[in-house]
């Protein structure tokens, strides 16, 4: 029987069961400390349908990646000429050795298949055939990679990820291994005539001009250093960016039995650390990046720096949290609760006693069914306020005042630097004081309140709205008119409220209602941050500023009059750095209200426009 | 005929700058932006810390410059330095041998602290407000009544990161001090409060006048910066504030609000800087050569620089460099 066993196997089978074992162990112990929670999570998913879905998404992403050709097909093909064609090659591999060879051949047989497996027939041998098809494409992934080295723009990266030691040590091997590959399999087809189309005419071609014993010398040369490539990558692999190979399955898995990080830190958090492939394709959207030249703070640097225990708060900090990367991160990393939590773990400390004094205070007024939290930048840029008042009183509505003369803050600027316990607490304080006063909407004017009221809060029966929301509520419900003007207005798009709550339209459909609305360079999902966000502890107003202004000659070259925002930071923020006027879309709304549809204050107006055109005439004729 | 020089700007430096060119047998000319000489202190009412009436400062420079004969083309805006000359309002070319630029500064605008409600409330005002009230001969607040308790904030857009403001406009804290004392005396029962970060009393007789508001005026002087203004239901102010020599919050309901705004550079500095060559410096004011011997040179041999154009300064400051300016265009032109 035959052994299928050479010396320079050695590296090859060593590397393989080093990596292996490392692999199961970090999993293993992910997998062993995950919190109860979790484990019953996937011990429910298992089993259900879950696990196929699964299944497909990571045929999709981890061996087509589908989410990188969306982003540059190019870039795309490279990643899956890689990830696909090798482990196709494996798999073919694998069915040739078995097919050949017989079943139950131990691992370097197939790996080595050429070299191990018999001398070529006459004839067109499909195998062969097939895998120099493969090997091919391989070489093309790296030669794209090569390319890609020098030239990034090409493959729609402005900036590439500049790596660790042990990230080169990986990526050298990586680009050793398939050339290696060829050269050791043509040298072989020159002695057995075992190649392919790619193989054998190069062994053919080494055969016509070589001796035999130097072919026979460089041939087991060949295999030597292909096997040594192969082992120094899967030794590197564990510890390297690679590691998102193998990382991302269970991390698909796993998210589909609905486990998420959180606001601290825990065992799944390893499986989304260790799935970052560093790519870098978070590096080109960011506006720290593109700005103010800072180049070290961005999402790939801050998992590299959390997985490597390297963390800085330098890092940790400089960031606006705009969600901009997040969105376009093929792996779907939640890189801002990660960085979150990270945060949280540094600075939270047990705020027992700090928010004591907030127990049963109440600087709330009037009474009504519908809440209105201004939150404290609201109260900062009081023409928004006084903006919602009037919209309130033209549509007749009662509003229970909750921060009006004063309030605690919503919480998610203490979330936003780590300090969640001292969050809890406040945010403890407000849910008592909404359910005190028995109101079934909340309506605030701060996209930042928002979202925490909306996340965090759990404020069950009482249904939160950012007023942009309520607004149009309100004037498709008939209880507001307003009159069209030809005026031209601009709108951004704040983070928290477009990308941190999917709320796009609302806004643009009020403003559409007032006047013609343009859209600047970026907007939507894609638009800019103001730069003035909370989410950034380390760089200064300066810094900010220059965001903002690099931002606000987006919107000013729209040549709109206007430039429209519904949050109350970013019109601090735009309007700084803006020539033009900047507005909240309340204001925007409250001061082209139609006089008519002025009602009494005090009563409440929930008919439809029918009855309230006959309502106002009545009061008209009264 | 003499040589030709080009002033931006008919505010006291440039007037000044005219008058000494013109004893120097140049030829200037004046183009203003606004229909008549005067600058910023048109609008203002008496000066700090005499009480002088400003009228008696511009009275005599205006009369000296039209008694001079001097060209003056009002309503006329530089937009552009070129070599040779400048380019005004139209497209057209102006030409000259030299160019002193005296354009002065811009007001901070006071909406863009958008928490004290200026424009949006009723009784929140700038001190220009409160000079232009001075000169109408009528102070009240909006409903027509007499204050009875008004405040003055300092330093608004004045070292104020969150503006992008980082300077000191200099001028402003005696300005505060000034008004407080003529609202004192216009409503002697009024109670006064003036809400500062420091007070930087830097001129002759400042700080005298500083104390007198004290001790003789009993005008409040309270170490803390208002944090946000809202409007009551009967139009009045309500201020939130710290007081930081007691560390403790206070809040109040004032019948005026007047915010003490600061000076920042002029609109059309960067465009100055972008078609002469010259340099705008971090504060948005234009950079003279140096800050000790070349105050009123620019980094170009032809361009030169008087007045608030490259700092706040007061009156006495901007004219001396009128003055000064002529001596380094005589020099440059060999008058």
């Amino acid at each position: 029987m035959m052994t299928y066993y050479d010396h320079f196997v050695i590296p090859f089978l060593v590397g393989t069961f080093f990596m292996f074992a490392v692999l199961l162990w970090k999993w293993g112990r992910w997998l062993w400390m995950l919190p109860g929670e979790d484990k019953r999570a996937v011990g429910r998913g298992i089993f259900s349908a879950e696990t196929f879905r699964a299944v497909r998404e990571v045929v999709c992403e981890s061996l087509l990646h589908r989410k990188i050709f969306r982003v540059n097909p190019l870039l795309g093909y490279m990643h899956m000429s890689l990830a696909f064609g090798w482990f196709l090659l494996i798999a073919v591999g694998w069915v040739e050795a078995a097919t050949v060879l017989g079943p139950g051949t131990p691992l370097q047989a197939h790996v080595f298949f050429r070299y191990f497996g018999p001398e070529g027939e006459a004839g067109w041998n499909p195998f062969a055939f097939v895998m120099d098809l493969l090997l091919l494409m391989v070489l093309s992934g790296v030669l794209l990679a090569w390319f890609k080295r020098m030239r990034s723009r090409a493959m729609g990266m402005k900036r590439t990820t500049r790596h660790v030691f042990v990230d080169r040590v990986a990526l050298t091997a990586l680009w050793l291994i398939f050339p290696l590959r060829l050269t050791a399999e043509s040298f072989t087809a020159a002695i057995r005539h075992n190649g392919g189309f790619l193989t054998g005419s190069l062994g053919d071609l080494i055969a016509s001009g070589m001796s035999a014993a130097t072919v026979a010398d460089l041939n087991t040369a060949a295999w030597w250093a292909y096997s040594f490539a192969l082992a120094a990558f899967f030794i590197a692999m564990p510890f390297s960016r690679y590691m998102h190979i193998f990382t991302e399955v269970p991390l698909i898995f796993l998210r589909r039995y609905r486990l998420r990080s959180g606001p601290r830190e825990k065992s799944f958090d390893n499986f989304q650390i260790q799935a970052c492939s560093r790519c870098g394709i978070c590096l080109d959207p960011c506006q720290l990046q593109r700005d103010l030249g800072l180049d070290n703070v961005q999402s790939v640097y801050f998992l590299r720096d959390r997985r490597y225990g390297k963390l800085t708060d330098e890092v940790l900090g400089n960031c606006l949290m705009c969600g901009l990367c997040e969105a376009r991160c093929p792996v779907g990393i939640e890189l801002n609760v990660l960085r979150l939590n990270s945060r949280q773990k540094r600075v939270d400390s047990p705020a027992l006693m700090r928010y004591d004094y907030l127990k049963g205070a109440d600087r709330s007024s009037g009474s009504g069914k519908v809440g209105y939290f201004a939150g404290c930048m609201t109260l900062l840029t009081p023409a928004t306020l006084q903006a919602m008042e009037k919209i309130f009183a033209a549509a007749g509505e009662e509003v229970w005042w909750a921060d009006r003369d004063g309030g605690s803050c919503c919480g998610r600027p203490l979330k936003l630097s780590g300090e969640v316990n001292a969050a809890e607490r406040i945010m403890e304080r407000n849910k008592e004081l909404f359910r005190k006063h028995g109101i079934a909407t909340l309506v605030t004017s701060c996209p930042i309140c928002l979202k925490v009221f909306r996340e965090d809060y759990a404020l069950e029966g009482i249904e939160v709205l950012h007023h942009t929301e309520y607004i149009l509520r309100l004037m498709r419900a008939g209880r507001l008119d307003v009159e069209r003007t030809p005026d031209t207005f601009t709108y951004h798009d704040p983070c928290e409220l477009g990308r941190g709550s999917g709320i796009y339209e609302e806004p643009r459909e009020l403003i559409r209602s007032v006047g013609r609305l343009t859209e600047p360079a970026h907007h939507g999902a894609e638009a800019l941050c103001c730069g003035s966000s909370l989410a950034n502890t380390v760089i200064d107003d300066g810094q900010q500023v220059a965001i903002g202004r690099a931002m606000t000659a987006e919107l000013e070259a729209t040549g709109a009059k206007t430039i429209v925002t519904a949050c109350p930071l970013c019109k601090k923020a735009v309007g700084r750095a803006a020539s033009v006027r900047v507005a909240d879309v309340a204001q925007v709304v409250a001061e082209h209200l139609r006089v008519a549809a002025e009602v009494p204050c005090g009563k409440v107006r929930t008919e439809p426009v029918g009855e309230r055109i006959a309502a106002a005439e009545a009061a008209s004729g009264r | 005929m003499g040589k030709e020089v080009i002033v931006v700007g008919g505010g006291i430096a440039g007037m000044q700058a005219a008058l000494s060119l013109r004893e120097r047998g140049a030829e200037p000319v004046i183009v203003e932006r606004a229909e008549r000489l005067g600058g910023k202190l048109a609008g203002w009412h008496k000066l700090f810390p005499t009480f002088t009436p400003a009228e008696e400062v511009l009275g005599p420079l205006r009369r000296r410059v039209e008694e001079a004969g001097i060209r003056v083309l009002t309503g006329t805006e530089v937009e552009e330095l070129v070599p040779g000359g400048v380019v005004v309002s139209g497209g057209r070319r102006l030409a000259g041998d030299a160019t002193v630029v005296c354009s002065g500064f811009e007001l901070f605008d006071a909406r863009l602290k958008e928490e004290y409600g200026y424009g949006i409330y009723d009784n929140v005002f700038t001190t220009v407000d409160v000079e232009r009230m001075f000169n109408e001969g009528r102070v009240a607040t909006a409903q027509g009544a007499a204050p009875r308790r008004i405040a003055f904030l300092h330093c608004v857009g004045s070292r104020d990161e969150k503006v992008g403001a980082h300077h000191c406009s200099r001028v402003c804290c005696i300005t505060g001090v000034k008004q407080a004392i003529e609202m004192k005396e216009l409503f002697p029962a009024a109670e006064i409060y003036n809400f500062y970060m420091d007070i930087r009393m830097f001129g002759p007789g400042y700080e005298e006048l500083y104390r007198r508001a004290q001790l003789d005026y009993h005008i409040n002087f309270v170490r803390g910066r208002i944090s946000e203004a809202s409007q009551t239901i009967d139009g009045r102010v309500q201020i939130k504030a710290e007081d930081t020599l007691v560390g403790r919050p206070l809040k109040m309901t004032v019948d005026m609000l007047v915010l003490i705004v600061g000076m920042k550079g002029g609109a059309s500095n960067g465009s100055f800087a972008r078609s002469g060559g010259l340099q705008v410096a971090g504060n948005g004011f234009m950079q003279p050569l140096d800050p000790f011997a070349g105050n009123v040179l620019s980094q170009r041999d032809d361009v030169f620089y008087a007045g608030t154009v490259t700092a706040p300064k007061n009156i006495g400051e901007s004219l001396n460099e009128g003055v000064a300016v002529a001596e380094r265009v005589a020099g440059y032109l060999k008058l």
